[in-house]
């Protein structure tokens, strides 16, 4: 459990910080100015922080709402990603916020409503057109829910705002406080996936995948909207049979007709963040698969990459409508 | 490598008798001491953070000390209204002149308290809610040059509060102040070793390394490159030797290539 908590001056007093504060009596809490003060600095190491990750309680002054590279677009125009929260519960070895960020610590920006805000002029600026939000880039987007309340305080915007979509990225079965509301149909819950034995091997400390399939079931039935996400693919000799028993699996227990969308793209990184978590991982078989380099990006060999996707994006459309698929082919 | 600093020889004093320290003669500048197993050190820095900085750079240059290695600055301090004699882990220095601040990592369970420090040019007058001394910003801004955050920490010693000033305070007092919590101090060193040491194995450098870029020609590049097969070698075949299996080669380059070669044609399985 979190032991230090770190807290911003600025936000000491936010009505919000003040909540997650109570939740944590033990913890022994830091003032700081600025979170960049622990986060940014260099000198520290992700992995040995990971063991013991603090939280920091923080206040985003710019760059809420950003926009979302096209290739990780499901079916707008207009796409934006926000983070409310940097850094996992989880510990997955591919995940790209090891090579990205200093610091393991969680970072949790409490003022939703400067967020929301910047959703609302994004969305006058397109004029009542579709425009889709996701969160759950820098983060798991449920993981840390009961704490952070993050569905409770943003929910509500989209509820009046029927033309924004959110897409919640998750591995996480915290989904109590969504089954207590009622769904909304511009709301996607995303789960992402790998077949077990990779689950098992990479996603460190994350649902395994028979829980992540209860709370999809559980989802659904309830009337909300599931999207499943199979990015990063991941190689393993026996890929095709393990993928294969994965969609046959998700495909057989879910309700296909209500999933809103299916996304898939290969394992990549930009290459300096692959260098740094190679670093960081050097035991970790993942970083000794046959990998190449392109584009300033470090994945699978063109082979091995057009391979799983062909083969993964074959099985799939069987089960999806095409309008429903979103393979994303294009390095990060 | 465990490398302690005070700033006083009282409060060295029952730390080199504890874990049985001899002096390093030969380094003049500042007191060092080390045990016999070179596993732990010690330097008498002097007062002042200046000194505290200038104390960790000699060290480091005299013992050639390692990025993995851990380092505490261990001495007394006062504070307001925390009780004599109580522990105190840091978990946010201040530069009192510079109002720069560093927040050291505690990554690990510990009985003591967790408090803010202060550091100051001169001796302090006034009591505040914060430990205040004249050396641990110096410390540990120049040791997170040579370490990282989660190994690099402060321990205080309560010597003085508002109700038992320090005009009260002497070598005697100190000495038994510290001496009172040589089991704390160890408590705190065995808590970081674990994580000392497996800093350690992520910068191993792979087997066969050393011998290899002694036995052929690499530039830089290829030897990081060398390096990294090497690793991806052992983390998908541990048990078998690529060395043994490789014959007639003429350079570092061809070695790489012939390496690249065998891991490319051989299966990747990523789970057991
Ligand atoms: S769940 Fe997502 S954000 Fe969390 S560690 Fe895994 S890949 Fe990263």
């Amino acid at each position: 459990m979190i032991s230090t908590i770190y807290i911003e001056a600025e936000i000491a007093e936010h009505p919000r910080t003040l909540d997650i504060l109570k939740r944590f009596p033990y913890a022994s809490k830091v003032a700081c100015e600025r979170y960049g003060e622990i986060f940014n600095r260099k000198s520290q190491n992700f992995r040995l922080q990971k063991k013991q990750p603090a939280l920091i309680l923080a206040k985003k002054h710019k760059g809420m709402v950003l926009p979302t590279p096209k290739q990780y677009a499901i079916g707008a125009e207009h796409n934006y990603y926000f983070s409310h929260m940097l850094n996992c519960l989880y510990d997955c070895r591919y995940c790209f916020l090891q090579g990205m960020f200093q610091s393991a610590h969680y970072v949790l920006f409490i003022n939703y409503e400067d967020f929301i805000e910047d959703m609302h002029a994004s969305l006058e600026q397109h004029n009542g057109q579709a425009v889709h939000f996701f969160s759950g880039y820098d983060c798991d987007s449920l993981a840390l829910d009961p704490v952070t309340n993050f569905t409770d305080e943003f929910l509500p915007f989209f509820e009046k705002n029927p033309n924004a979509l959110l897409e919640l990225r998750t591995k996480s079965t915290q989904t109590r406080n969504l089954l207590k509301r009622n769904p909304i149909q511009n709301c996607v819950i995303a789960f992402s996936f790998t077949p077990d034995k990779i689950a098992s091997a990479l996603e460190h400390k994350a649902p395994n995948i028979e829980k992540r399939l209860n709370a999809i079931i559980d989802l659904q039935q309830a009337g909300w909207q599931i999207g499943l996400r199979f990015d990063p693919l991941i190689y393993t000799k026996e890929y095709k049979k393990e993928y294969t028993e994965l969609f046959t699996r998700l495909f057989s227990r879910i309700n296909v007709d209500l999933v809103h969308s299916v996304s898939l793209g290969s394992f990549r990184l930009p290459k300096a963040y692959f260098r740094k978590v190679e670093k960081l991982y050097p035991d970790e078989k993942l970083f000794s698969a046959p990998m190449e380099e392109e584009d300033n990006n470090i994945g699978y060999s063109a082979e091995i990459r057009n391979d799983m996707l062909a083969f993964c994006t074959n099985i799939i459309t069987q089960h999806i409508p095409a309008e429903k698929f979103f393979p994303c082919h294009e390095t990060v | 490598m465990r490398h302690l600093f005070c700033a006083l020889p009282c409060e060295a004093e029952p730390l080199i008798q504890h874990f049985k320290l001899s002096e390093l003669k030969e380094h003049e500048l500042f007191r060092l001491y080390q045990s016999q197993d070179k596993t732990i050190s010690l330097a008498i820095t002097g007062i002042g953070k200046l000194n505290a900085a200038a104390a960790v750079t000699y060290h480091h240059a005299c013992l050639q000390t390692s990025s993995t290695d851990i380092w505490l600055n261990i001495g007394v301090a006062g504070h307001a209204n925390l009780a004599i004699g109580e522990a105190c882990l840091i978990n946010k220095i201040t530069d009192d002149r510079h109002t720069t601040t560093w927040y050291p990592q505690i990554l690990f369970k510990t009985d003591c308290t967790s408090a803010a420090l202060i550091t100051h040019d001169a001796p302090a007058t006034e009591y505040q809610a914060a430990l205040f001394d004249m050396e641990a910003s110096g410390f540990y801004q120049m040791a997170l040059r040579l370490g990282t955050a989660e190994l690099i920490h402060c321990l205080k010693i309560v010597s003085d509060n508002q109700e038992h000033p320090v005009e009260k305070i002497n070598a005697d007092v100190v000495k038994k102040l510290i001496a009172k919590h040589k089991t704390t101090i160890e408590q705190v060193l065995e808590a970081l070793r674990p994580l000392a040491e497996e800093l350690n194995s992520i910068k191993a450098v792979p087997d066969h390394y050393q011998s290899l870029i002694e036995q052929y020609h690499f530039t830089q590049s290829e030897r990081l490159h060398l390096a990294r097969l090497l690793r991806q070698w052992t983390v998908r075949f541990p048990k078998e030797d690529i060395i043994q299996s490789l014959r007639d080669i003429k350079n570092g380059k061809e070695l790489n290539k012939k390496i690249h070669t065998k891991l490319a044609e051989s299966d990747f399985v990523i789970h057991d």
